[in-house]
């Protein structure tokens, strides 16, 4: 089995390439009859796959996994329980399965990345979902403890009233490019032409 | 054996060598299939990739007859590799040899219980055989299988994206469908699924068949999740078989579809316990827990369209949650799904609904409309030119022909007698 591609990815932190990279591999060394399951890096896999927000293919992985090795790696099965939170949408719980592992070497950068992903992820969908939010809650989504939640999110411009340990939400405006180019009016051209043919 | 090998090895570098190869290989046929398995060492003097039409009529008929797994153990990987490395202009020459070994590729895969190690394989096969992206070959339906066999649902997908224009078998179609349906619930594309299962219950078909009726069902549960809704009238286009009997063979479906349409969660559940068992055995429980809990989903999006500000309390009163905390996270969930628009206002308990943001002017959205645009005007197109293929098609022209002189005859009757009086 040739791994190149895959330490390639992960030494160069490009996570959002795991999950396609090892279907890939996997499907080739399948096809070749190698019986590749004893040594296969799951963990990774189902890490990739939950780094690129893919969590149907994940439990699709999980379920295709031989019973010896859900029973037998632990970073199989804590990596699991990360999918397992997010399947829920146990918001605060995919934290705590982050942390309650001890990861290998070559999972701890693709974690942490996600760790950051899914922080910024669950920022994003406080902003656009809340209008007032309690600190507790802040502090469970972000999953930080309720002080560094608070600072993160004053940084952001939301603000903090601590005698009703309320946050008041700052919606950013969304600036989106609103500009034609000028192919446009070459295809509204063709549009037209069309219709009257 | 040795003549045809050595006519393999020679005539297979151009078209006209290739041309009377296969007069030869088509000659030999009846002594090959005589041989069956016994050919599998031939097959190590030739290379898969120069010598594709003559290893291909070989391969063939080592793989016909009946197997024992040991004999399939065998087969699996020399046509594994010779699917990749074979020469598509080649295998074109004889396609139905290459389905056919294609076929049985995936029958051995089945007897040794090994999905996945043809997924890669069969991919690279329809994409050899295909005359072009919009071609449905047999091995569609077979590389689903596969997927859908193997868990490698993300796999599926690739093909599933393309436009289908071109058909060999009926068959093919319903299965690549109702497969590819299966693929999209997996990955809960709902709204592709939904699509695909809607083209086999709408597709011509002169008697009812065992497809059409599971795809139905299918799409049933999943028209429930994704629209909330379902209506048992089919298009216009629809085979009046499927109008008038696919309903009969559903009817636990379709009681349930009723049910969701009053919005009484316990109803709908009374409802799949009764049937729980049939549900089960077709293989939908599943389905049946998703349209309960998209019920919720549902009956909070209901509450936008009358309210424009809400209590959580009264939310779960409404759509019968256990607390005011289980309706935010509803709520959450459903802003996250992008499936409304809504602040929450945790200090009083309270969700403002909002109305889409979208406002169609965005770079983005104009990209999006126009590749929309640019494919309904391909489809068009295609169209145009397949309306005059058929009125260029003898066949038709006879048909239209000959009723025409029927109709002109009643109509042009020699007008004197009718007014001769």
């Amino acid at each position: 089995m040739d791994f190149s591609p895959l330490s390639e990815a992960l030494a160069s932190k490009s996570y959002e390439k795991i999950a396609d990279i090892c279907d890939e591999i996997m499907l080739q060394v399948a096809a070749e009859g190698v019986s590749f399951q004893d040594d296969w890096p799951y963990a990774i896999h189902l890490l990739g796959h939950i780094y690129a927000g893919d969590i149907n293919s994940m439990r699709f992985l999980w379920k295709s996994m031989p019973a010896a090795v859900k029973e037998s790696q632990q970073e199989v099965q804590a990596a699991w329980k990360i999918g397992q939170k997010l399947w829920v949408r146990d918001y605060g719980g995919v934290y705590e399965a982050i942390c309650g592992f001890d990861w290998s070497l070559e999972a701890q950068g693709l974690v942490a990345a996600f760790s950051d992903l899914y922080t910024k992820k669950m920022f994003q969908l406080l902003q656009s979902a809340y209008s007032t939010i309690s600190i507790q809650d802040t502090a469970l989504f972000l999953g930080m403890n309720e002080d560094d939640a608070t600072s993160y999110v004053q940084q952001q411009g939301w603000i903090v009233d601590p005698a009703s340990q309320m946050i008041t939400v700052k919606k950013q405006p969304i600036i989106t490019e609103q500009k034609l180019n000028p192919s446009k009016l070459q295809s509204l051209t063709e549009y037209v032409f069309h219709l009257e043919h | 054996m040795e003549a045809l090998l050595a006519n393999i090895q020679g005539l297979s570098s151009n078209a006209g060598d290739l041309s009377n190869l296969h007069i030869i290989l088509k000659q030999a046929h009846d002594s090959l299939y005589a041989e069956s398995i016994r050919l599998l060492p031939l097959l190590d003097q030739l290379d898969p990739s120069i010598h594709s039409l003559g290893y291909l009529y070989i391969l063939e008929s080592c793989s016909s007859g009946a197997f024992s797994k040991e004999q399939a153990t065998t087969m699996v990987l020399p046509i594994a590799r010779f699917i990749n490395s074979c020469d598509k202009e080649q295998i074109r020459l004889a396609p139905d040899k290459f389905l056919s070994v294609c076929r049985r590729f995936k029958d051995h895969l089945m007897l040794l219980e090994a999905p996945l190690r043809g997924v890669a394989p069969m991919l690279t096969a329809i994409r050899k055989i295909q005359s072009s992206s919009e071609h449905l070959t047999s091995l569609h339906p077979e590389f689903l299988v596969l997927c859908l066999l193997s868990k490698c649902y993300k796999a599926g997908l690739s093909i599933l994206d393309e436009d289908i224009f071109e058909v060999d078998q009926p068959k093919d179609l319903f299965l690549y469908c109702y497969y590819g349906g299966m693929i999209c619930i997996g990955q809960k594309r709902f709204r592709k699924a939904l699509e695909l299962l809607h083209n086999v219950v709408t597709a011509p078909m002169s008697v009812i068949n065992a497809i059409a009726v599971e795809a139905y069902k299918k799409y049933i549960l999943v028209s429930l999740i994704h629209n909330g809704q379902f209506s048992t009238s089919l298009p216009k286009y629809t085979a009046s078989v499927a109008q008038r009997n696919l309903k009969n063979f559903c009817q636990p479906y379709i009681e349930l579809a009723n049910s969701y349409s009053t919005g009484k969660i316990a109803e709908f559940e009374t409802i799949a316990q009764k049937h729980r068992e049939k549900f089960d055995n077709d293989n939908n429980l599943g389905l049946v827990k998703q349209a309960i809990s998209s019920m919720y989903k549902r009956n909070i999006q209901r509450l936008t369209q009358t309210y424009l500000t809400l209590s959580l309390q009264d939310i779960a009163n409404s759509v019968q949650l256990n607390s005011a905390k289980e309706a935010e996270m509803h709520v959450l969930q459903m802003i996250q799904d992008g499936e409304i628009f809504a602040s929450i206002n945790q200090k009083d308990g309270m969700v403002s609904f909002l109305e889409d943001p979208e406002q169609y002017k965005t770079c983005q959205m104009i990209d999006h409309i126009d590749s929309s645009i640019q494919r309904i005007m391909a489809l068009s197109r295609k169209l145009t030119a397949m309306n005059e293929n058929i009125s260029c098609d003898p066949l038709f022209l006879g048909k239209v022909g000959r009723e025409r002189q029927r109709f002109d005859f009643d109509d042009f009757d020699p007008v004197p007698q009718k007014f001769n009086i």
